[in-house]
């Protein structure tokens, strides 16, 4: 048996908020014990009072989460400014949280704390969900492909990691990360699933390179050096003239010599020596392409995604919750379409099915069904979950 | 007290859409900026890639050009390796059939005084037989006049003058087969141009002479400078020129009076002209009063394969080899003056001395 349930609410007001999400989940709940949770806020709430609410509400609860970029949930739909909490009732299911601090300094170190902590005496998990810092309060950043290694060390390469990096509705500035009561930065919260827990997902992207491909001739993780022998910064400003390159200006990095290739955003740059850093690590020797946006396919990539995860779901049984984590940067270049996204999953889904998600700085999602992990930019990432024995089932 | 629960409830709500709206407006300034910055930076980019397109379509276009280039320069190349190699065998078969006539030619012509002694001989002994016997029988009577004796002496000094002209002329006929020819002469060096026209125009003497349709024949007038100097050049090949512009000219000539029409008075003509230019450069002109070029076909007259004449009889070699030849071989130029319905003129200019 699992029982998800969700509670959203777009009241600025931090009190408010939380005591509407409570009542939301609360009454769905139908006086279950929720072991587990996933809190999505937008950066303009007082965190501690939140958690301190929900830890009242449900003491002890095994809870994770982050600042976004936005929020969705089937409750509300999409959401900005807003508060989004999703419980797991199960007792089939183990699920247990865990956190690692000084993600940026030691990646390694911090994800196999919060691996560690998690696993407990459990050593069978069958996937993780991450939601790891990005900005950290210096307005430096984590590294995703970092952190994503550590949890593969910690964890195998054989537990699926789903999520994405914490957001701060595009300020770039400091993210904040939920750890049971604690409101903390830097961080790498998880959640472990085991037991009887059915698993699937999907990814998509909808960016179309464009302009002339160049190829990356100095790089080091997230920095980029020379792009075609020359200072990166020069490649960009071919396009963007004065302007520095944004998360609306982002890489494609082609996968070898194939035309398949995923996305990577600049985050900040050095004018005098032309670096730029990015949201993830550009290999060197990789093939590069600017790219360039057609919202239509940019809102359909969230379907592909969707029906690929559903298509992928295994038995005959029907997933039991959903979790969405759609990158800022669709959110921003989506605009007022960015409900969308959401939209299409809902309408793809029997109405009971509960939904929630946010808009992230960075994805974390296996390209294959058995694949390893992949960090990912601009990417629509689906998490369908579930059991053999659904709760409808007598 | 109910209605004050509800009012309370209701004004709770109010609230809340308050903040709730302030909040929305608050992230719609913030994100109005954002679009605009954004929406530059977009038109920056595609203004960008729709430069680097217009610049691909130029590079695209100069790619074209130097393809065209290339593809003429390999129907140049092709027309070369033809040419060379068709005058290349015609040469070693020209040089072959000189060499093999020659030596016969000279067993007659060696032999013919010969011949003539042995002859003038025997009519001496016959005189003095006639001398000395001056009754012969009958029989020997009988065979002086069936032979008409008398007529023969006479008559066998001019056979024999008549077969030394004969001879004369086929050993002239061999001498110009190997001046034209010259394989033996391709390198760069001093000749006569005069020379090489004149054993040009022997080998083409046949194409000169009366036919049925032309009983007139083509008149040809040598106007030679006098004081013309030996040239530095590739003789062979300047042969080869000469040729191939003598034969476009009778070709004209030919097809004019095939065409009928003319006046009685047309005669077919066809002019060679050589002289020492005021830049001391040496200037051969042969002209037609064929035809004539229209003048839709004149930029493409040098092309390699371009014919006007039927397969079979024009190949469109001649003229755009002779072009290289007295371009790229003799650093001279080759070009033509031409009136529709009068005539043609092509002049060559060919320096002394290439330096
Ligand atoms: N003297 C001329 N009078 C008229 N047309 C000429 C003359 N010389 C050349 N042409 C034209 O130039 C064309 C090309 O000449 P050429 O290169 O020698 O090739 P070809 O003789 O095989 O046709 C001829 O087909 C003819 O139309
Ligand atoms: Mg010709």
């Amino acid at each position: 048996m699992l029982k998800v349930v969700v509670g959203h609410s777009e009241d600025p007001e931090s009190q408010y908020a939380v005591e509407e999400v409570l009542d939301h989940c609360r009454k769905d709940l139908c006086g279950l014990k929720p072991q587990a949770g996933i809190l999505f806020a937008a950066i303009d709430f007082d965190y501690s009072l939140i958690l301190d609410h929900i830890n009242q509400a449900f003491p002890g609860i095994d809870l994770i989460g982050c600042t976004t970029d936005g929020e969705m949930s089937s409750i509300l739909g999409f959401q900005q400014d807003s508060l989004a909490l999703m419980l797991f009732s199960s007792d089939t299911v183990k699920i247990s949280a865990g956190v690692g601090l000084g993600a940026k300094e030691n990646p390694t170190l911090a994800a196999q704390q919060a691996v560690h902590q998690a696993t407990g005496s459990d050593a069978s998990p069958k996937v993780c969900i991450a939601l790891p810092a990005s900005y950290i309060s210096d307005g430096s950043t984590t590294s995703g492909g970092e952190i994503l290694k550590g949890l593969e060390l910690a964890l195998g390469n054989h537990v699926p990691i789903l999520g994405g990096t914490a957001g701060d509705q595009y300020r770039f500035k400091s993210t904040v990360q939920f750890f049971r009561t604690e409101v903390l930065t830097n961080s790498i919260p998880i959640l472990l699933f085991s037991g009887d827990i059915q698993v699937s997902y999907g990814t998509a992207c909808g960016w179309t390179p464009i302009g002339q491909k160049g190829i990356v001739t100095r790089s080091k993780g997230t920095a980029l050096y020379e792009i075609d022998g020359k200072p990166a910064l020069e490649f960009y400003q071919r396009y963007l003239g004065d302007r520095p390159p944004t998360a609306e200006t982002p890489l494609a990095v082609y996968d070898g010599q194939s035309d398949l290739y995923y996305m990577r955003v600049p985050n900040t740059y050095d004018a005098d020596s032309g670096q730029i850093n990015f949201l993830g690590d550009i290999p060197q020797q990789s093939i590069i392409q600017l790219t360039d946006i057609n919202r239509d396919e940019i809102v359909s990539a969230a379907e592909q995604s969707f029906t690929t995860a559903l298509a992928r779901y295994p038995g005959t049984a029907s997933p039991e919750a959903v979790l969405l984590f759609s990158c800022c940067c669709r959110r921003w270049l989506l605009g007022s379409r960015a409900k969308e996204e959401y939209q299409l999953v809902r309408n793809a889904l029997s109405s009971s099915v509960p939904i929630c998600g946010f808009y992230t700085y960075g994805e974390f999602a296996p390209l294959e069904p058995e694949g390893t992990t992949h960090y990912h930019q601009e990417t629509f990432v689906t998490l369908l979950l579930g059991t053999n024995s659904p709760l409808e089932k007598p | 007290m109910n209605e004050s629960i509800d009012d309370q409830h209701r004004l709770k709500e109010l609230e809340k859409t308050v903040r709730i709206l302030q909040k929305k407006l608050q992230r719609s300034e913030v994100d109005r900026t954002e679009l605009e910055n954004a929406s530059e930076l977009r038109e920056s980019v595609l203004k960008t890639v729709i430069r680097d397109l217009e610049k691909s379509h130029t590079i695209l276009q100069d790619r074209g050009q130097a393809l065209e280039t290339a593809l003429s320069d390999l129907k140049t190349l092709q027309m070369k390796l033809v040419e060379s190699e068709k005058m290349s065998a015609l040469g070693i078969m020209v040089a072959g059939i000189a060499h093999e006539i020659n030596n016969p030619v000279s067993f007659i012509y060696g032999n013919l005084d010969c011949a003539n002694d042995y002859l003038q001989s025997l009519l001496g002994l016959i005189q003095l037989y006639q001398i000395h016997y001056p009754e012969p029988i009958a029989t020997i009577q009988a065979e002086i006049e069936s032979i008409d004796l008398d007529f023969l002496k006479q008559d066998s000094k001019n056979l024999f003058q008549s077969m030394r002209v004969g001879a004369e002329r086929i050993s002239e006929i061999v001498t110009s087969l190997r001046t034209f020819s010259r394989l033996d002469e391709s390198d760069f060096k001093m000749a006569d141009i005069h020379k090489g026209l004149d054993s040009t125009i022997t080998i083409l003497n046949t194409r000169l002479k009366p036919t049925p349709v032309n009983p007139e024949g083509i008149k040809l007038i040598r106007d030679y400078g006098i004081t013309l100097p030996c040239i530095n050049c590739y003789p062979g090949p300047l042969n080869q020129v000469f040729m191939n512009i003598l034969v476009n000219a009778i070709d004209a000539l030919d097809e004019l009076v095939e065409q009928g029409g003319m006046p009685e008075s047309f005669v077919p003509t066809i002019c060679i002209s050589t002289e020492l230019s005021p830049l001391n450069k040496v200037l051969i002109r042969i002209s037609d009063n064929g035809l004539g070029i229209p003048d839709n076909i004149k930029d493409k007259l040098f092309d390699p394969f371009f014919t006007t004449k039927p397969v079979g009889q024009g190949t469109g070699l001649g003229l755009a080899i002779s072009y290289q030849i007295v371009t790229e071989k003799h650093q001279g130029r080759l070009w033509y003056d031409s009136i529709p319905g009068q005539g043609t003129v092509f002049s060559l200019e060919l320096p002394i001395d290439q330096a």
